[in-house]
Order: C-alpha cells, then structure tokens, then sequence
C-alpha cells in the first residue's frame, strides 16, 4: 500500500500545520503561503506537501477555509484546548451510548460521590488483604508461587 | 414439538438466561470462563432461532419425503435467512457507527495529543484519566492529570490494563454483544448483556493490571481515577467501579469457572440436539 508509509509522516505533518494556524493570530488565519513560509525555516518542505496536508485538515474538517483572492485562507476550526476537552469527555456528541461504550474502552465509566466512598473503603481492604498474606510466611509463598 | 421446543429455547437463551447469568455474581471471579459462558449463550440463542424453521420441515411434511415440499422447504430457508439478514445488517451498522466514530476521535487525539513514537497518546488535560482506542491503528491515552498524580506502579498498572484491552482484542467482543443487543426485537432484548459482559472485560483487564503491579497498585489506581473525574459528568449509580473493586478484595477465587463453561456447551448444544432430534 502507497499510503501505509507516508501516512505517519503526513499525520505528523497535520499536528505541526494545525499547531502554525493555532499559533497564528488569533482569527486571522493563514494562507498555505504563509504557513509553508514559516514551516520552510524549520525543515524541508514543499508547497505542495503543506497544500496537500491543509486539504486534508479540512477534509477532516478540522479547519475551515475562505477564498482570498485566488487562494484559500485557513482557520482552526476550533481551538486546542476545546479539541482536547473534546477528546477528554468519554462521550462523543453525536453518538448513542451503546455506541460510544463500544467505540473507547476507558479504565473506569466513571463512579458517583457515593461509590468513591464505597471504593475507598475497599481498597483499605485490599491493602489490609495484602499486608497480612505478605506478614504470614505461609502467605507469602502462596504469592511468591502465584 | 420439537420447533416450540427451539422457539422456547430462543426465548429462553435471548430473554430469561442473561437475567439470570448477571445475577451470579460469583461468576465475575472467572471473568474468561464467563465471558465464554455470555458467548456460548448469545450463540445458542441465535442457533436456536436459526433452527426453528428446519425443525419445523419433518413435522410439516409428515410421513411424505422431503423433496415432495419443495416450497415447504424454500419457506423455511426463507426464513432462516430473514434471520441472518437481520443479524449481517445489524453488525454492518454497528460497524460502521464504532468504526467511524474511532476513527473522528483518533483523528483529533492524534492532532492534540504528544506522543514519542509509541501507540501512547498524552492530551495536555489535569484531569486524570486513561482509555484506549482499539481498531487498526490503535491508541492507549493518557491525560497529564493522569501522568501528575499516579506513581509508577499504578500507572504501569493502568498501561498493562488498556494493553489488554488491545491485546485480547476486547473491542471486538464488546461489538459483537452490541450487534446481538441490536439485531434482538426489542421487546425481547435485555441490556443485563451488555452491562455485564463491559464489567467482565473490565474485570479481565484488571486482571492483567494485578500481574503486572499487583492488587495494591490497581486497587489504588482505581481510586485514583474514580476521584479525578471531571465535574461536568454527573454519574449515576452503577458503574463497574465497586464491582471491580470488590473482586480486588475478595481475591481470585477460580472455582465457578467450571459451571461457566457447563453452562457454555449446555447452551450451545441444547439447539443443535434440538434440530438433530426434528431430523430422526
């Protein structure tokens, strides 16, 4: 597959485009010039390859664009930290529960002040547990063995 | 008799066993051998479906041969397809919805989050919290928050939990019990499914967190991320975080692995006898 080795490389390429246009003045945007001008000084890089990856953003409609004059002119579609609060909420907005359970496999679905109490007092337990099979010798070997 | 007696066992395997297969809970110590035991009962129940249709040709036709009924028997493959169609359907949807939600989420993680070359994912959050996203190119993230306030042996054991989840490929058991829960009328469906066989995957997830770090270690992890959720999540009661806690308590405790995997052939070969009994 073509794709299967440049598509690191362009994903890479995604974080540092959308990282020039966060770093950008606030709504002003960039064009692909401008934003080929800044990465240039950094790396080697072509025109086209930063044209290419601003499509794809904005395929993926991560950022938006206007026409300016006979280029485009591209915008985050939403700042960093909202993306990231995004990413955060293990819901996604416009998914069923069943879905969204399915989709991420998160370490813990949450817990209501009253089970944080409950595990609170059950990791004493566990702690309690462990302490007394490790202070009896017999105890210990069952955990050495295990 | 014999097709009332599958229909009875469809019903019987789709409706009534997941309530009762929830309810023993000292199943969740063997969360493998259950899990087996939820498979074995949700293919059963789709068998038995399958086969109520087949079962019902030697009844019908009586003491005359088979092919002397072709339209008999075109009627019962009919319908016995109508039911694989509605499952085929039901895993394309599903599969699409998750696929394509995974890959939207991957997309943005992989915009604002920092990595170092690893399938490890850090979002710039002081939340703490820990998920993975399974599929072709999978993904363990973690938050800051989770990075700042975890020791090293309850984020090691944390890491080994969302590993396991890739490893053993849990997402495709999940979405597997999510098309059965899709493709059942939905006067039968029962969400007890679903509900338990996430808590077992947990629970088998924790499993591979304790090999690694210890009972401690996870017991303390678990604490720690419960109480770093963030505000905006008003969580009700009933998530699988006293469950999983207390199987860390209690200890392993192997012996109802046994009875999981009776009931697992139980259920698988109770509609097949059915159907091998319609036929002599």
């Amino acid at each position: 597959m073509p794709h299967s080795t440049s598509a690191p490389r362009l994903g890479d390429l995604e974080r540092v485009v959308m990282e020039r246009l966060w770093e950008a003045d606030q709504g002003e945007g960039a064009t692909v010039r401008e934003v080929f001008e800044s990465l240039e000084k950094d790396r080697e890089i072509a025109y086209t390859t930063v044209m290419t990856v601003l499509d794809r953003l904005a395929k993926k409609d991560l950022v938006t664009r206007e026409r300016e004059g006979r280029a485009w002119r591209y915008f985050p579609a939403d700042t960093r930290e909202a993306l990231t609060a995004q990413t955060m909420r293990r819901t996604l907005d416009d998914m069923e529960v069943t879905d969204r359970r399915a989709a991420l496999l998160h370490f813990l679905d949450g817990a209501s002040s009253q089970e944080i109490a409950d595990i609170k007092a059950a990791l004493a337990e566990v702690e309690a547990r462990v302490e007394a099979a490790e202070a009896s010798p017999r105890g210990l070997r069952g955990r050495l063995r295990r | 008799m014999l097709p009332l007696a599958l229909a009875g066992t469809a019903v019987v395997l789709v409706w009534l066993t997941p309530g009762l297969l929830a309810r023993q809970a000292g199943l969740r110590h063997a969360p493998r051998a259950a899990l087996v035991a939820w498979q074995a009962v949700s293919v059963g129940g789709v068998l038995a479906a399958l086969f109520v249709a087949p079962a019902a040709v030697p009844m019908l036709v009586g003491r005359d041969h088979v092919s002397e009924h072709p339209v008999l028997v075109a009627v019962a493959g009919l319908v016995s397809a109508a039911v694989i169609a509605r499952l085929l359907v039901s895993g394309h949807r599903v599969g699409t919805r998750i696929r394509a939600a995974r890959a939207r989420h991957r997309e943005i993680v992989d915009i604002v989050a920092d990595h170092d070359g690893t399938d490890v994912r850090v979002l710039q959050h002081p939340t703490a919290t820990a998920y993975c996203i399974p599929g072709r190119s999978a993904r363990v993230v973690l938050s800051q928050g989770v990075l700042d306030t975890l020791p090293e042996p309850e984020l090691a054991a944390v890491l080994a939990h969302e590993k396991a989840h890739l490893r053993a490929r849990h997402d495709l058991l999940l979405e597997f019990f999510t098309v059965l829960h899709e493709s059942v009328p939905s006067v039968l469906r029962s969400h007890r499914a679903l509900t338990e066989v996430r808590l077992l995957v947990e629970a088998l997830a924790d499993r591979a967190a304790v090999r690694r770090s210890g009972e401690v270690a996870t017991a303390r992890a678990l604490v720690a991320i419960a109480q770093g959720r963030y505000p905006d999540e008003a969580m009700g009661a009933g998530t699988s975080a006293p469950v999983r806690m207390n199987l860390l308590a209690q200890g392993p405790n192997p012996t109802p692995a046994a009875a999981a995997y009776l009931i697992a052939a139980l259920a698988l070969v109770a509609p097949v006898a059915l159907l091998a009994a319609a036929w002599t």
